[in-house]
């Protein structure tokens, strides 16, 4: 415990800046995006690979945050949720639709989802609802039975709503 | 829920990545995709000291088919594996088990070697090697060794590869065009480890099956391969009680409890998928 | 969508919060990382119940990066007071609720597992994490008390402080009429039931920073809490630092369902340890094993419940006799069934009422809120209904029909003296028969039968006692202040963590204002901006603080009404205000803007009308007129049953609700599907199993099942909107969706089951394995 580990620095290119971090080996990507980093976006709900929360893109696919040490980072290109929003600041596609939706209340897991969506949505155009629910399977949602999630991603495919009241 | 410190090796080659398990020995793990291994590090029921990081390793990734087998390196991502058009048409019992494992973003990082080598009893890669009689390829101080599937599974996270090797590909023979598969699973959600599963193939002439593969997973310390009933289906054929050999299949079983279902449970599941599993395979050679 | 300004409430407004947290600019507790922070871990028991032999830290204290690791004798002499606002003094200080025995960290013998033992501060999480393992303990196992009826006579004692493991009871009577009416009825059904274990899982964990400066005696706390408030107060009292030396905030929170109302105990372990350092901030974070092990739980309750129906289908009279666990360390030890026992009979006309119940201390962690504290009385009675209407050859929807409410029943006098009122229990009744379709789904259910398919339909209603407003619920304020420019704040005692109260509010302010939603700023969430208020919990927001909110906008508005009659030289009747501008009725030309009137009142007092003083603040508070504002619905399932494996499915998922006045329908329909998803996942995921050593086997998300999106169905949605006697007509309705939806569930497939014979399972969960057992004995 008390052997000395020499640090890592690893270049990372995050939302399109290169930035170079210093940090223990064993400090999870999840943790140097939000405290090196200071971009507290990325949530960390369970830090086992669970709830989605802490997802991010590395070189484009959506992977958990918390199931990646940052040392193996060197030359990643990633992308947090505070790289989704278009260049003028304007919500994306899924954003916008997931606040049309109301595909978020408390807000905490949304990060995740923004990130799931937005890598699934790019890579399936015309996906059916069981393509849409498998997903998101793996990101936890508490607050909207994903409903309003899935109205969201639907929306985005150009398609009409379910379970309408 | 932080790891515990650790020193980070990325080796380049195979050859070093041995050498430094070989260097570090039991105080040494490999670290692939990381998604089962770096949660147990998080949750601090595995510490190491050393990990050696087999992501910058070269070419321990790719598929390719040749001499009637499809060889996948270890380190292909499960992703890519599940979409890839030679893993589709020459291994489709993989193609199908892919999907179940976990949720697109693990398979995004998850590699089939990993997986494999992780031999978590209750995991599909595992069955599928097995079932599909597949050979391991690993590398060790000594060079290189072929370990059969059949040997490889020895307990819960536990398999013949020794400390210092490394599985490096996964070899599986393609069956020929007659042939049909399923994999057909109970987990309490999408995307859980299955409480049981089955993974089947089956080659016909005919009315006759000249080849069977049945595997089953979740229902003991390691993927179960249940020669007996593939055997029973090979002398039944196509039109064979298909519920009598999935009970052969699930009858040696012993299955344990857990919180998410008795043992009891696993053992007469394990004849249901089973039966939907072969039905599907064989509907699907048919066609 | 677009709104019309001036006009807001009933309108699907777009939510404020939405740009912010979509886009990574929340800020949630762990958010904020001020330079020099601390951070906590705890060491936490692993065994149930036992005496601790062995503490050893001082090598975890001699680790580099270590600030100050604390065990029980450093912090629990220190604690000066510990209670809850809700519940009021302790008894031994003349109060009247339960509490368990005060401490913070475990001392000298350990209650459940994760009860925490020592208190590491470190410069890192990471650090503190290493120094937590090396703190030695040694814990000499005893055998735990579990269970919840086998603790009321054990002689083996969780807390040895108390002389018994019932922490509070209240007795099945007999009585010999009742006993007689009972053995006279046509029929008689006796049944008991059983939840599973929950626990609320909000997505973001508990967590907070204490600051003390010990040199200003000043305590600045960050907090994931639903009420500011409640922390500061328990802080000073913990610590003996003035309350108004204390300033609690809480910026966005992620969830909290009850389970962040009050403070628990690793938060006032962290409070005292802050406190005793003196310096530095001290943040805890808590890892979802924690949350999972250590933070509340709820729903470990049993029910026997007596039917007496007479041969017309009419329920003559209930016996129901509750049993709970409430853990070691509750934040109160009270019996949840108290409530429910006052609201069991929800819409249905039950003459006479038996009640009992008895709750019990035992080695797990503690019982607390979880949307819906009461709501075993729904999940119970509603399963009940449907045993009975079975057992007495009845149609489910029939036998509720023959006993439910009718409207020409209000005001109804309940059997335990509570009197309904502005509810509309067969209304939605109806509605959710008349949406299911309920003939089309029994001939599909026959033809699905045929196929060897299993399908079913269930029904659960209940009457939701919202808003509850006695002791310290009693009220909620709202101050609103103008500022020159004509922009109002209103400034309220709630917090949000998922209520969409910052639009709502809004909402609420600018019809009743007339202004524009833009101009409408609301602010909670920080003890130093907001006036003193319960928090958000209860299903009161909308209701109480809402109510509040009105009261400050129509005094506001009348306000600057009476301005403008001043300068426009008109009468105060022939005025209106649209838009963010008071104007002659008929006549548009004579109109002021609200930065004009507000800069009279801030600038040119002089040009006031008589007796007005300067300035533009209103202070209001809202109380309603009834210490509960009833809302009700009724939610309707179709499930299909694999008959092989057990699996369920569920097809559709109906609710109609009645919560009043609707201020915003997307946010009232969001809290409704969250809530379902919950009360799924309690039928047929979530189990926070303990096994016969006292281990919790659910301490990960791989066990811990929380509803995945592919699990859950599209909900449909049906309103009927009775305004409740409050100011605006609301009715509370965040917890609804989670206490009818497990009985909606059960009995959707025990409907299904029954097809094949199969006896209706009673004990949560009805997982693939249980169904299957069920099916194998029946």
């Amino acid at each position: 415990m008390s052997e000395t580990i020499s640090n890592v620095t690893v270049t990372i290119t995050v939302n399109g800046r290169q930035r170079d971090v210093t940090c223990e080996p064993r400090k999870l990507l999840s943790d140097v995006i939000r405290e090196e980093l200071v971009l507290t976006g990325t949530h960390v709900g369970c830090e086992h690979g669970a709830c989605g929360a802490c997802t991010v893109l590395v070189d484009g696919a959506a992977v958990r945050s918390c199931l990646l040490f940052a040392a193996q980072m060197d030359g990643a290109e990633i992308t947090t949720v505070e790289g989704i929003a278009n260049p003028d600041g304007s919500l994306s596609d899924v954003q916008e639709a997931m606040r049309d939706n109301h595909g978020l209340q408390c807000g905490f897991c949304t990060p995740g989802f923004v990130i799931t969506l937005t890598a699934f949505l790019r890579d399936h155009t015309d996906p059916t609802d069981d393509e849409i629910r498998e997903a998101i399977s793996g990101n936890l949602c508490r607050c909207t039975g994903y409903h309003g999630i899935v109205n969201a991603a639907r929306q985005v495919c150009g398609r009409a709503n379910g379970g309408e009241s | 829920m932080k790891p515990s410190k650790f020193h980070y090796h990325a080796p380049a080659t195979i050859g070093d990545a041995v050498g430094l398990l070989g260097a570090h020995a039991d105080e040494a793990k490999v670290l692939a995709g990381g998604q089962s291994l770096v949660p147990m590090m998080s949750l601090r029921l595995a510490t190491f000291g050393h990990l050696v990081d087999l992501n910058k390793v070269d070419g321990l990734a790719g598929i390719e088919r040749s001499n009637g087998h499809v060889r996948i390196g270890a380190l292909t991502r499960q992703a890519t594996a599940e979409h890839d058009t030679t893993v589709a048409s020459d291994v489709p019992m993989m193609a199908k088990a892919l999907p179940h494992i976990g949720h697109f973003q693990i398979r995004n990082r998850g590699t089939v070697g990993g997986s494999i080598a992780h031999a978590d009893p209750a995991s599909e890669l595992p069955a599928v090697a097995l079932a599909l009689d597949a050979t391991l390829e690993a590398a060790g101080p000594g060079g290189e060794r072929q370990i059969a599937a059949a040997d490889f599974f020895e307990g819960t996270w536990q398999t013949a590869l020794a400390e210092d090797e490394i599985l490096t590909a996964v070899r599986f023979p393609v069956w020929g065009a007659a042939s049909g598969f399923a994999v057909e699973e109970v987990a309490r959600r999408h995307g859980d480890f299955a409480i049981c599963g089955a993974v089947c193939g089956v080659e016909l002439d005919g009315d006759a099956i000249v080849r069977a593969a049945i595997g089953l997973f979740g229902v003991g310390p390691t993927p179960v391969r249940s020669t007996l009933a593939e055997q029973a289906l090979i002398a039944g054929g196509a039109g064979s009680d298909l519920a009598d050999i999935a009970r052969q299949a699930a009858d040696p079983l012993d299955p344990s409890d857990d919180i998410h279902a008795s043992g009891a449970y696993r053992k007469q599941i394990a004849a249901v998928v089973v039966r939907r599993a072969l039905t599907k395979a064989i509907e699907e050679a048919r066609s | 969508m677009t709104t019309t300004v001036g006009r807001y409430i009933g309108q699907s407004v777009k939510r404020r919060e939405d740009p912010r947290l979509l886009t990574g600019h929340g800020r949630y507790v762990d958010d904020v990382q001020d330079a020099g922070t601390l951070h906590v871990a705890f060491v936490r028991s692993n065994v149930a119940r036992g005496r601790i032999t062995e503490l050893d830290v001082s090598e975890a204290r001699a680790l580099p990066g270590v600030e100050a690791v604390y065990t029980a004798d450093d912090l629990n002499p220190m604690i000066q007071q510990y209670w809850a606002s809700m519940m009021g003094p302790r008894i031994e200080m003349g109060g009247e609720s339960v509490y368990p025995p005060v401490s913070v960290l475990a001392p000298g013998d350990v209650r459940y597992v994760g009860d925490p033992i020592a208190l590491v501060i470190a410069t890192s999480r990471y650090i503190a994490e290493d120094a937590a393992d090396l703190v030695v303990v040694d814990v000499e196992p005893q055998r735990p008390v579990l269970g919840l009826r086998e603790p009321i006579t054990n002689t083996d004692l969780v807390h040895p402080e108390t002389d018994s493991n019932v922490s509070q009871t209240m007795p099945l009577p007999e009585i010999p009429e009742i006993e007689a009416l009972f053995a006279n009825a046509p029929h008689v059904v006796t049944r008991t039931f059983a939840g599973a274990r929950a626990t609320n899982v909000p997505m973001e964990p508990r967590g907070l920073t204490v600051h003390y400066d010990r040199y200003r005696n000043e305590m600045l706390i960050r907090a994931a809490t639903q009420s500011v408030h409640e922390i500061k107060a328990f802080a000073a009292r913990l610590t003996g630092v003035p309350e108004s030396n204390v300033r609690a905030v809480a910026d966005d929170v992620g969830g909290g369902f009850g389970q962040k109302m009050m403070v628990m105990r690793e938060e006032a372990a962290v409070i005292m340890a802050a406190f005793k350092l003196g310096s530095s901030p001290v943040k805890w974070i808590e890892d979802r094993r924690e949350n999972l092990m250590a933070s509340n739980q709820a729903r470990s309750e049993e029910g026997d419940l007596t039917f007496a129906v007479d041969a017309e289908g009419h329920i003559m009279a209930v016996k129901c006799n509750f049993f709970e666990e409430v853990g070691a360390y509750p934040p109160s030890a009270g019996a949840t069934a108290m409530l429910a026992i006052g609201v069991f009979t929800g819409p249905y006309k039950i003459p006479i009422i038996i009640p009992g119940c008895t709750a019990v201390y035992t080695n797990t962690v503690g019982k607390s809120a979880y949307r819906g504290p009461w709501a075993l009385e729904t999940i119970f009675r509603e399963q009940m209904m449907d045993h009975v209407a079975r057992e007495i050859g009845m149609d489910p929807i029939e036998f509720r029909r023959i006993n439910i409410i009718q409207p020409d029943d209000l005001p109804f006098k309940t059997a335990t003296e509570m009197t309904l009122e502005n509810i509309t229990p067969s209304e939605t009744l109806e509605q959710v028969v008349e949406m299911l379709d309920v003939d089309s789904f029994r001939a599909e259910q026959a033809r699905a039968k045929a196929e060897g398919r299993l399908l079913g339909l269930g029904i659960g209603g209940y009457v939701e006692p919202s808003a509850i407003a006695f002791g310290v619920l009693n009220s909620d304020p709202a101050v609103m202040t103008m500022d020159v420019s004509g922009k109002v704040q209103v400034r309220l005692g709630t917090g949000s963590h998922g209520h969409s109260i910052e639009t709502t509010i809004a909402q609420v302010v600018a019809t009743h204002l007339g202004c524009d939603i833009d101009d409408v700023a609301v602010i909670q969430g920080d003890t130093a901006t907001s006036p003193m208020g319960p928090g958000t919990g209860g299903s009161r927001t909308a209701v109480i603080a809402g109510g509040a909110a009105q009261t400050a906008s129509i005094e506001m508005r009348e306000k600057l009404v009476r301005i403008a009659a001043q300068l426009l030289e008109a009468s105060p009747d022939d005025l209106e205000v649209n838009g963010g501008v008071v104007s002659v009725k008929g006549t548009p030309q004579a109109a002021i803007p609200f930065a004009q009137l507000a800069m009279t009142a801030h600038m040119a007092p002089d040009m006031l009308p008589e007796g007005m003083g300067p300035g533009l603040e209103v202070i209001a508070r809202y109380r309603p007129p009834t210490e509960f504002t009833w809302s009700n619905a009724t939610h309707g399932c179709v499930v299909e049953v694999d008959r092989e494996t057990g699996m369920v499915d569920i097809k559709r998922y109906i609710v109609s609700e009645d919560c009043g006045q609707m201020i915003n329908p997307m946010v009232v329909e969001g809290q409704i599907a969250g809530g379902v998803a919950q009360g799924i996942g309690g039928v047929l995921f979530e189990d926070m199993a303990y096994d016969s050593d006292g281990n919790p086997l659910a301490t990960t998300f791989l066990d811990y099942l929380l509803p995945s999106a592919p699990e859950m169905p599209d909900f449909e949605y049906g309103h009927v909107e009775s305004m409740s006697n409050t100011l605006g007509g609301y009715k509370g309705m965040g917890e609804g969706g989670a206490i009818a939806s497990p009985p909606a569930v059960a009995n959707a497939i025990n409907d299904a089951l029954a097809q094949i014979g199969v006896p209706a399972l009673t004990r949560f969960p009805f997982g693939p394995s249980q169904i299957i057992d069920a099916i194998n004995a029946g």
